[in-house]
């Protein structure tokens, strides 16, 4: 219970953004990263900033869920823009301390970058929280579909994606299993040196092959006996279906991209 | 119109794993249409081998099988073909719910199936509905299946196997890693579909759960050994008990009061009938009763008014205050999700309370020290334990921990001789872990925490999953410890364990609804109480109850078999002259 992973923590809800096409959803969301990564002024970035909010209200997501997934991350970014601010040194310099200064331009690279990889992973998050694995899956497969006809296993990677979402959630549960019971028979992960950490990992390591393993043969047989042999001849509960909401995504997104170019040919 | 085929026809059927290991020595078996059978073996018996053959996985080294119509080995040569269409028509469930679930969405997991046979979409979702209602779960269909409990991730793959509308289910143990409460889910499950006509193939080593079936096989070292209706087979009682079996308590019962062998209590308390005429007043007898060790002064764990929450809002635990003696075992009862397992992981320190104290042979856990300390003096074995072996023999994996603690080499080899003497597995010590049967696995996992020298030893469910042999193994193992003086706390589904513990703490939704001795927990005032929590009486308990309603005088409520046995007898009941359980 200590690892807590959100890939794959669907957030059931009654929402647009969840009845949405899988394949338009992606495609939307391509974009809109894209046009995030490309903001770089304040109006650009305010824009942005509306358009994640509004679709994190459009997704009936609470907040704190998405916030919560993207907090290991966030630690992460928190270094990044801490090292921009600091040794970034183009533009005058705003303020220093000994030997280091904080410049216009380290200041402004700390807030863009910042802020466009914090926007991108609210995004990704709201993503992964109003699709279910299996429709992921099937979206890639038919976005890989053009794989299959080159000969390439496009279908199957789909299904391992797919595979390897649900059982993440069971594997961490187990690797936390494992740490503890081995943390208890005196296993020194929090102490000793960099070596004796390294060397502590390795009894976990094997215990979870061992059970990976455990869950392949079981799997295998599941798979089996309820018939799959790829993907050629298989239906969907799921059909995809391009209606009035995917076209409307679609347009929201065309028009969010459109106005953030323009601000940007504005500035 | 044609008659539709005989779904499963295996004749003279041999299969060898490799390493020489016999799995079926000339099994030959038919099963007609709506037939509900159920294959009885202990583990190693060959009975998951033959539910692979009969469900078409695995093919045989020689004979022939038919299955649904199709020929699809003969002589030990498989037709893959054959076997690919004979698939279509058979569903299969097992033991583990989380390897059989393959989407994270319970409505997707039951459509993967018709899915993949390319089953028009609408005709998908009728299936998907149906079958989701026939196992209770309508309210389930978007639900992530990692967050349901066991019986009802083994319930989705119930749904997920008739989504298919196989010819015939087979379904190997599918209720042996479940809980009381899940299994008797899935058994419900199974008489619904057996009235509707579907064809079972049901494995397991529960005699309990074969009492409904039409027909009943014994398996033992690969071969039938008996065959019949579950009269006729369990009409051979006490040889049963000897191929492994867990052999139903109310048939060990009037084995014991020699009355005629049965397996259903309702005819047991009609054979002994109103009770004796002769109502000589009762003293309850002092070889009977278990002498009760009183709580000392000197408690090694204590909980005091302890609260705690994963996740800052909902309580796992709330104000939950007991001791625990030093030298006794306790059990801890209640059902899934009423805080047994997280009061575990506080008095290993695994977990700091939110509210009050948690004290461990004198180390409070709220303190970092306090923690460390306290996971010295406990040995921890979790649910499964075995599902944690890692090293490449036996002897090295029980050294882990000592090892870890840097004693000396000598040091090591003794405790590392020390428990698996006590485990009784010396003669393994050089073995592979994963060469041991599933009982031996689980007691060398319980060396491994044994050789950190615990004063107390905490066990979770220790007895789940395993078959009658291994869990009596464990059991006298754990009575073997409990004489050497380690105070012993374990989590139980079982109420005869509990009933065998010197101490008994039952939880109910995060709270502590009793705890005292086993007499004082099951006593008459708290069978409600009990029963609110969803938990029950040891049965010995109950049939004396049962018994004393009919017009039997009392019976000075007994806690196991040994006690109500010798009370019937003391009451005037004619006992053969026989001691001891089998």
């Amino acid at each position: 219970m200590a690892l807590r992973i959100s890939i794959g923590q669907y957030y059931a809800a009654d929402s647009p953004v969840h009845a949405l096409d899988a394949r338009v959803k992606l495609w939307c969301v391509l974009a809109t990263l894209v046009a995030i990564f490309c903001a770089a002024g304040p109006a650009q970035l305010a824009l942005a900033l509306a358009f994640v909010a509004a679709l994190l209200v459009a997704a009936r997501v609470p907040a704190g869920r998405v916030l919560a997934s993207i907090r290991p991350l966030m630690v992460f970014l928190a270094v990044l823009s801490l090292f921009n601010l600091l040794f970034v040194r183009t533009g005058e310099v705003v303020a220093s301390l000994g030997p280091l200064s904080v410049t216009a331009g380290g200041v402004s690279a700390a807030v863009i970058y910042t802020a466009r990889f914090a926007l991108a992973l609210v995004t990704g998050s709201i993503v992964m929280l109003t699709t279910t694995p299996t429709q992921l899956a099937d979206a890639f497969d038919r976005m890989l579909s053009p794989l299959s006809r080159i000969g390439l296993p496009g279908h199957e990677i789909a299904m391992v994606f797919s595979l390897m979402m649900r059982f993440v959630p069971t594997l961490a549960d187990e690797a936390s299993a494992i740490i503890d019971a081995q943390s208890l028979r005196g296993g020194a992960f929090d102490e000793g040196g960099p070596v004796r950490r390294v060397r502590s990992i390795v009894p976990v390591v094997v215990a979870l092959l061992a059970s990976g393993l455990r869950h392949a043969d079981g799997l295998s047989r599941a798979l089996d006996a309820r018939c799959y042999e790829g993907g050629s001849g298989r239906t969907h509960l799921h059909e995809p279906s391009i209606g009035p909401r995917e076209l409307i995504a679609a347009a929201l997104t065309a028009a969010f991209v459109a106005l953030l170019a323009l601000l940007g040919a504005l500035a | 119109m044609t008659v539709p085929p005989t779904p499963i026809r295996l004749s003279h059927v041999s299969l060898v794993y490799e390493g020489g290991v016999t799995a079926l020595d000339d099994v030959s078996l038919t099963i007609a249409r709506g037939e509900r059978v159920c294959v009885l073996g202990a583990n190693g018996s060959g009975k998951s081998t033959l539910a692979s053959v009969v469900c078409g996985l695995l093919a045989p080294d020689e004979g022939e099988v038919e299955l649904v119509g199709e020929r699809v080995c003969s002589d030990g040569a498989p037709d893959i073909e054959a076997y690919r269409r004979a698939r279509r028509s058979l569903g299969l469930v097992f033991q583990n719910p989380d390897d059989q679930i393959v989407t994270s969405v319970v409505e997707d997991d039951v459509a993967f199936g018709p899915e993949n046979l390319g089953v028009p979409r609408d005709q998908i979702a009728e299936r998907v509905a149906r079958e989701l209602h026939r196992v209770a779960l309508d309210d389930y269909a978007k639900a992530d299946p990692s967050r349901l409990s066991g019986g009802q991730k083994q319930r989705v793959a119930i749904a997920g196997a008739l989504a298919m509308e196989p010819a015939v289910l087979v379904l190997d143990e599918p209720g042996s890693l479940l809980d009381v409460r899940g299994r008797s889910a899935i058994l419900r499950v199974m008489g619904r579909l057996a009235r509707t006509g579907t064809t079972l193939v049901h494995v397991t080593h529960f005699m309990e759960e074969a009492v409904e079936a039409d027909r009943v096989i014994v398996l033992d070292r690969g071969r039938i050994v008996l065959q019949g209706t579950p009269d006729e087979v369990f009409t051979h009682g006490p040889g049963l008990a000897g191929l492994g079996l867990e052999v139903p308590f109310a048939a060990r019962l009037s084995q014991r009061l020699g009355l005629p062998w049965t397996c259903d209590e309702r005819t047991l308390l009609r054979e002994l009938g109103p009770g004796p005429d002769s109502r000589k007043p009762f003293a309850l007898s002092g070889s009977g009763t278990k002498r009760v060790r009183e709580p000392g002064p000197d408690p090694v764990l204590q909980v005091e008014r302890v609260s705690f929450s994963y996740d800052g809002r909902t309580r796992a635990l709330e104000d939950v205050s007991f001791a625990v003696p030093r030298g006794t075992s306790t059990a801890i009862i209640g059902q899934t999700g009423s805080g047994k397992s997280t009061l575990l992981r506080l008095l290993c320190g695994l977990e700091t309370p939110d509210a009050g104290r948690v004290v461990v042979g004198g180390n409070d856990t709220r303190t970092r020290r306090g923690r460390k300390a306290a996971r010295r003096a406990v040995g921890y074995v979790m649910q499964h334990p075995e599902r944690q072996l890692f090293a490449e023999s036996v002897e090295k994996d029980v050294a882990f921990g000592p090892r870890n603690l840097r004693l000396p080499e000598d040091e090591v080899d003794r405790r590392v001789n020390a428990a698996l003497e006590l485990v009784g597995l010396e003669g393994r010590r050089s073995a592979s872990p994963f060469t041991l049967s599933g009982g031996q696995r689980r007691l060398c996992a319980l060396a491994g925490i044994l050789a950190m020298e615990p004063e107390v030893l905490i066990l979770d469910e220790p007895t789940a999953g395993l078959d009658p042999r291994g869990r009596a193994l464990l059991r006298r193992v754990l009575e073997r410890l409990r004489e050497l003086g380690i105070t012993l706390v374990q989590v139980t589904h079982s109420m005869e364990d509990a009933a065998r513990a010197d101490r008994v703490v039952a939880l109910d939704q995060s709270r502590l609804v009793t705890v005292g001795t086993p007499r004082e927990v099951f006593s008459r005032d708290n069978e409600e109480r009990l029963s609110r929590g969803g938990l029950g009486i040891p049965r010995s308990l109950r049939v004396a109850r049962e018994l004393e309603r009919r017009g039997w005088p009392s019976l000075g409520d007994p806690l196991t078999t040994d006690q109500l046995v010798g009370a019937l007898g003391e009451r005037g009941l004619p006992l053969p002259s026989r001691g001891g359980e089998p």
